[in-house]
């Protein structure tokens, strides 16, 4: 200060007009935060830029891909750019150049403790039974922030504790911290603007607009995921697991084509639910209601055993039996045999699948199932309902196999074709029909990941894990390869395709370079598919040491080492225990 | 055979009526189990006639893999594991382990629960070296004050099972102060326990100290120099007993021993003796300690008043979102302990009892290491037993107090 | 708290000093270039007066965030000094198949030290004992690796020849 007077002293001119001072970085903003000199874009926001040198400023209604509503002020920092003795909310205040941030004063502190404080005020006393609990961020920021007894004096407002708002989507409205983001989500994301806040005061709720009674929308399991409490729960996992038992393994939709990012929630040998993986070319931070319940088929009416025969007459067969009866039966037909696999299947199935094709079985051509084509919209569903039918493409169009669709073979089967192979037991067609057809067949050798009509068509069942049982990538519809990380080991005796694949190949009498995993598969066969040659496999969706979105909790919370859920049930000597109990 | 010519002598050479026997050295296993020995722990003794020519000391037989326990559980949920480490003073291991906690914690704990742990560890203390007395005496022959010995134990005993609900696995404290508050009139209890057991102590003093027998098998037996007792890491009354003045308590004084007025006993053979003789002395000086720690005891908590470490109180936990909140986390996650590391140490019964602790953030430790005293000296036994009598082996294992569960972990 | 001993070994041994720091609660600790650790023991204990060997032990670092992780194993070393009432934290960090220089010469305790370090983490002294210690001789692997499994089973042993439980276990090839 004393320094600026002597400059001015001599000069008795104007001073110059207040403007705002030059940008130290042009192009850029310069500000400091909690010390530390930040260099951002114009228009990033204060908690972003926060975030960068490692100040977290806590927040309920900021969502990054939302708009910004800063009602929860729960991110009020001080500035130097805000009115004297005033706190700005962090996630709404555009940086400005030159000011001085402060998230860490006691000014500061004492608003997030009197924040947290009425956020808790009404909240039900509820961690023991709600879904949340783990990931809540009323949890953690009250261990971080306020960490003091209640003053409440009476008893809490109550409010509707079970609204359904459709079949997927309950919400608890004590819980509610009115932060808005599920109105802003189906508002601006959703773009079906059903959900709004009514009432006042504290008895303000969230809740469908009666015009519409019920919230009808593809998306309406997002408005869970972002929902920072308990209060918005998902009918399909409510009660089911506690957060903090289950690992998170990163992995792709196999819903449809557009190969959103998830996380699978498992516990032992069942995965819990799909959640969203960020991915800004994809899915950004959603996925739709279908794609979530997905997971189902990972743990229902597995083939977990290799079958043979017919219907009723199957059996339950061994490996080395599965094996032989498929090698009898394709040898008895050898050159006769049409080749059908599904796009459900990963790249490395099919790499091992075509290859097995192509060498073993000398075919040229091969058949193309899959799933029916479904409903599409203008945001995450394609009507294509199968996740690698661009990989099944690109790999037969290198492996020199024309790929032709499946009513080609289904009008030929019992005429022309006589004996099939089949990868992957989904049809583009009705089950009982496809049924109906195969029963003509004089051999049908399939590999299935789940029990259907088509399954009991077949001579030989050959049990198959599904892609969160093993490593390996999908490539969407625009081409975009991306990888998935095994979960836990393959249910029961079953095998990835790939495996199958290299095994019957042997057995054929076919030289191949044995591949133990699907990486070595990957690296053997993918060189000769273009569009998978530059494709880094090992780098790509790394497994996060700490589970993504919940407070680190390391496996083994309940007391049990990990090794007990991820490996499923241990072998303890002189005692077999069930598989899968 | 005299030569022809040579003068006869009748006087026999000094080996000439010796029978020649061809001797060759012997393998002795003592333990893991021998009624001589307490703690599962084998010595493979070579022999030569009564004299050890070579001891290996083979521990492990009492592992329970503690520190890969101690990574996979929460900060607090450590604390039973390490009652198990020297159980016949769990005290010492509880609040080590919690001193150490709340030293990376950068906690305080009320000044009522530092005198409450004073007086624990003190009452454990006496308990310990009361053990080592009676044992002692016992391997030697005299059964009597042994007897002495496990009756004032079993005094102390019972003020922890009043103290701590449990009469071994105390499991008491928590980090940030203490699970709960002395029972009423248990000061008042302790105080007159204190007269009996200066009593019997007494009695063991007087039935040992003197004791020709019990001297005779004691002083001179079992030496050790200062420099090896150094070397090897000797702690506690088996380095004191070297004439090292050294004792964590006056060097880097803990919870309130500052504010206490007791003396450090310093001994000057290092044998068997002297070791003995440290625990009679600390026996009285932890007895006027409790005294003085009992008189100027103040009111107040005995946690610190913050839900992040102290579990809040159960109505609160019933009846109100807070305190659910804060019970959940701390027992689903643990007590958040800052990320980073920390060296601590407390005097336990046998000397140093150091905690190393390594925290990455989250609620469990990432690395607990336990410097427990009798593992350094254990160390030493070999050394101190080589090219001595296989009898003074075992008032040497006495002496040093070997505790199988903290040297095996 | 006091660095005279690290001040000490920079100034004595400069190249041997890797990295110092204070952590947290305000402690010195010293990393230590493995090639130096008997030297920087030997000046320690014979010229500083720090003749108290305290302990010995081992960090796996597999599972810390980042470039805590390389090198994987932290072999820590505490002396103390009585006369001036100050303990010495030495580090030194080593990758897996590397070895540390034995310090048994210089103090004698170190040798349990290091062998529960060996048994533990795998991390081997070269002209040391490298003998398992609290674990038995026919257990495969370190179980206090970050990697090791909390749930399995080793092999059985199968038992030995009555002759042997004369001698009990682990005595296989003692001279009569």
């Amino acid at each position: 200060m004393s320094d600026e007077k002597k400059v001015e002293a001599p000069k008795p001119a104007a001073p110059p007009p207040p403007g705002p001072p030059p940008p130290k970085n042009p192009g850029f903003v310069t500000l400091v935060i909690d010390g530390k000199e930040v260099v951002a874009k114009p228009g990033t926001n204060m908690i972003e830029a926060a975030k960068s040198v490692g100040s977290e400023i806590p927040y309920y209604c900021y969502h990054p891909r939302l708009s910004i509503a800063a009602n929860c002020r729960m991110c009020m920092v001080e500035s130097s750019a805000a009115p004297p003795g005033k706190l700005v909310p962090a996630c709404q205040t555009g940086i400005t150049e030159g000011a001085v941030i402060k998230t860490n004063t006691d000014k500061v502190r004492a608003q997030q403790k009197m924040v947290m404080e009425f956020l808790l005020l009404n909240h039900p006393v509820d961690c023991s039974i709600c879904d949340q609990a783990g990931e809540c961020k009323l949890q953690d920021y009250y261990m971080k922030y306020d960490f003091k007894a209640s003053r409440l004096e009476g008893g809490k407002i109550l409010k509707n504790k079970r609204k359904k708002l459709n079949d997927l989507i309950v919400i608890d409205q004590e819980r509610c911290v009115m932060c808005t983001r599920c109105v802003r989500f189906m508002d601006e994301v959703a773009k079906a603007p059903q959900l709004g806040v009514f009432g006042r005061g504290s008895h303000e709720v969230v809740d469908v607009s009666p015009a519409y009674g019920k919230l009808e929308s593809e998306y309406s399991g997002n408005i869970v995921d972002i929902c920072p409490v308990g209060a918005l729960l998902n009918t399909d996992f409510r009660f089911r697991a506690r957060a903090w038992f289950l690992s998170a393994t990163p992995s792709l939709c196999t819903g449809c084509s557009k190969g959103c990012n998830i996380y699978a929630d498992f516990m032992g040998q069942d995965v819990y639910r799909y959640r969203p993986r960020e991915n800004d070319a994809i899915n950004k931070s959603w996925m739709s209601d279908t794609g979530r319940l997905m997971y189902k088929t990972i743990n229902k009416h597995r083939v977990l055993r290799s079958l043979s025969g017919r219907g009723d007459a199957a059996k339950e067969i061994s490996h080395p039996e599965a094996i032989k009866a498929a090698t009898e039966l394709l040898k008895a037909h050898a050159g006769k045999v049409a080749f059908m696999a599904s796009p459900v299947a990963s790249n490395e199935d099919l790499l091992a699948a075509f290859a097995f094709a192509r060498d073993a079985l000398k075919l040229t051509t091969v058949y193309v199932s899959g799933r029916p084509d479904g409903i599409a919209d203008d945001f995450l569903r394609t009507a294509d309902k199968n996740p690698n039918r661009k990989g099944l493409e690109n790999i037969a169009r290198a492996f020199g196999l024309t790929v032709k669709p499946f009513p080609e073979l289904a009008n030929a089967i019992g005429k022309s074709v006589k004996a099939l192979f089949a990868v992957g037991a989904e049809v583009p067609e009705d089950e009982a029909v496809f049924a109906k057809r195969a029963a003509e067949l004089s051999a049908f050798v399939m590999t299935a990941t789940n029990e259907s009509k088509v399954t009991a068509a077949a001579d030989v069942v050959l049990a198959t894990s599904t892609h969160i049982e093993d490593e390996g990538s999908f490539t969407q519809e625009a081409g975009i390869t991306q990888r998935f990380r095994r979960a836990f080991p393959p249910k029961g005796d079953s095998l990835p395709n790939w495996k199958w694949a290299i095994e019957l190949s042997t057995s054929l009498g076919l030289e191949l370079k044995a591949a133990a995993s699907s990486r070595e598969v990957f690296k053997a066969l993918s060189p000769s598919v273009p569009e998978l040659a530059a494709f880094e496999w090992d780098k790509q969706a790394p497994i996060n040491q700490k589970r993504p979105g919940i407070t680190s909790l390391p496996t083994g919370a309940d007391g049990r080492p990990p090794g007990w859920r991820e490996q499923g049930v241990p072998n303890i000597r002189g005692l077999s225990l069930p598989r899968g109990t | 055979m005299a030569a022809a010519g040579d003068e006869y002598d009748p006087t026999p050479s000094d080996d000439e009526l010796e029978a020649h026997l061809q001797t060759r050295n012997m393998v002795v296993n003592l333990g893991p189990s021998h009624p001589a020995t307490h703690g599962t722990v084998r010595l493979r003794i070579e022999l030569d006639g009564e004299n050890i020519v070579k001891m290996d000391t083979e521990v492990g037989f009492l592992h329970r893999g503690f520190q890969k326990s101690c990574e996979n559980v929460t900060w607090t949920q450590v604390l039973p594991y390490t009652d198990r480490l020297d159980y016949v003073a769990a005290l010492h291991n509880n609040f080590g382990y919690l001193t150490a906690v709340e030293s990376l914690m950068g906690v305080d704990i009320p000044e009522r629960a530092k005198y409450i742990r004073v007086i624990g560890a003190e009452l454990h203390r006496i308990s310990s070296h009361l053990t080592t007395a009676g044992a002692l005496s016992l391997e030697l022959g005299g059964f009597g004050a042994f007897l002495f010995a496990i009756e004032a134990r079993e005094l102390i005993t019972d003020r922890i099972t009043e103290l701590t609900g449990a009469r071994l696995t105390t499991s008491y404290g928590r980090i940030g102060g203490l699970n709960r508050d002395v029972p009423d009139g248990w000061n008042e209890k302790v105080l007159k326990t204190l007269l009996k057991v200066e009593e019997l102590a007494g009695e063991v003093d007087t039935l040992l100290s003197r004791n020709r027998i019990f001297t005779d098998r004691t002083k001179g037996t079992g030496v050790i120099t200062k420099e090896a007792a150094l070397d090897f890491g000797f702690t506690g009354p088996c380095l004191r007993a070297c004439g090292v003045n050294y004792d964590v308590r006056k060097a880097n004084p803990y919870w309130v021993y500052d504010k206490l007025d007791f003396e450090v006993a310093i001994g000057h053979n290092g044998d068997n003796f002297d070791r003995y003789y440290m625990r009679v002395i600390e026996i009285r000086e932890s007895i006027k300690m409790i005294r003085q720690a009992i008189a100027q005891m103040p009111q107040g908590p005995v946690m610190v008043d913050d839900w992040r470490i102290a579990l809040p109180p159960k109505e609160n936990v019933y009846n109100s979102i807070e305190g659910v909140i804060s019970h959940f986390k701390l027992v689903m996650e643990g007590v958040p302990v800052p990320a980073g590391e920390v060296y601590s140490a407390t005097e336990s019964a046998n000397g140093e009892l150091g905690w190393y602790l390594k925290s990455d953030g989250s609620g469990r430790p990432y690395k607990v290491h336990v410097r427990a005293p009798g593992y350094q000296i254990l160390a030493g036994l070999a050394h101190m037993c080589e090219g001595k009598m296989l009898a003074d082996l075992i008032p040497t294992f006495d002496t040093i107090n070997m505790i199988g569960g903290e040297v095996e972990q | 708290m006091s660095t005279f001993a690290l001040d000490q070994i920079q100034a004595q041994i400069p190249q041997a000093l890797v990295e110092r720091y204070v952590d947290r609660t305000g402690d010195a600790w010293g990393v230590v270039a493995r090639e130096h650790i008997v030297a920087v023991a030997k000046l320690l204990k014979e010229r500083l007066g720090f003749n108290l060997f305290i302990s010995m032990d081992a960090v796996d670092r597999l599972h810390l965030e980042g470039p805590e992780q390389d090198p994987r194993f932290e072999v820590l070393y505490f002396l103390r000094n009585l006369e001036r009432n100050e303990l010495t934290r030495l580090k030194v960090r080593v990758n897996e198949g590397e070895d540390i220089p034995s310090i048994i010469k210089v103090f004698l305790g170190a040798e349990w030290g290091e062998r529960f370090v060996w048994d533990f983490y795998g991390v081997a002294f070269a002209g040391g004992i490298n003998k398992r210690i609290l674990m038995y001789e026919e257990f495969v692997g370190h179980p206090l690796r970050k990697d090791y499994p909390l749930r399995g089973r080793q092999h059985l042993i199968p038992e030995r020849p009555i002759k042997d439980i004369f001698r009990g276990p682990g005595t296989n090839g003692v001279q009569d």
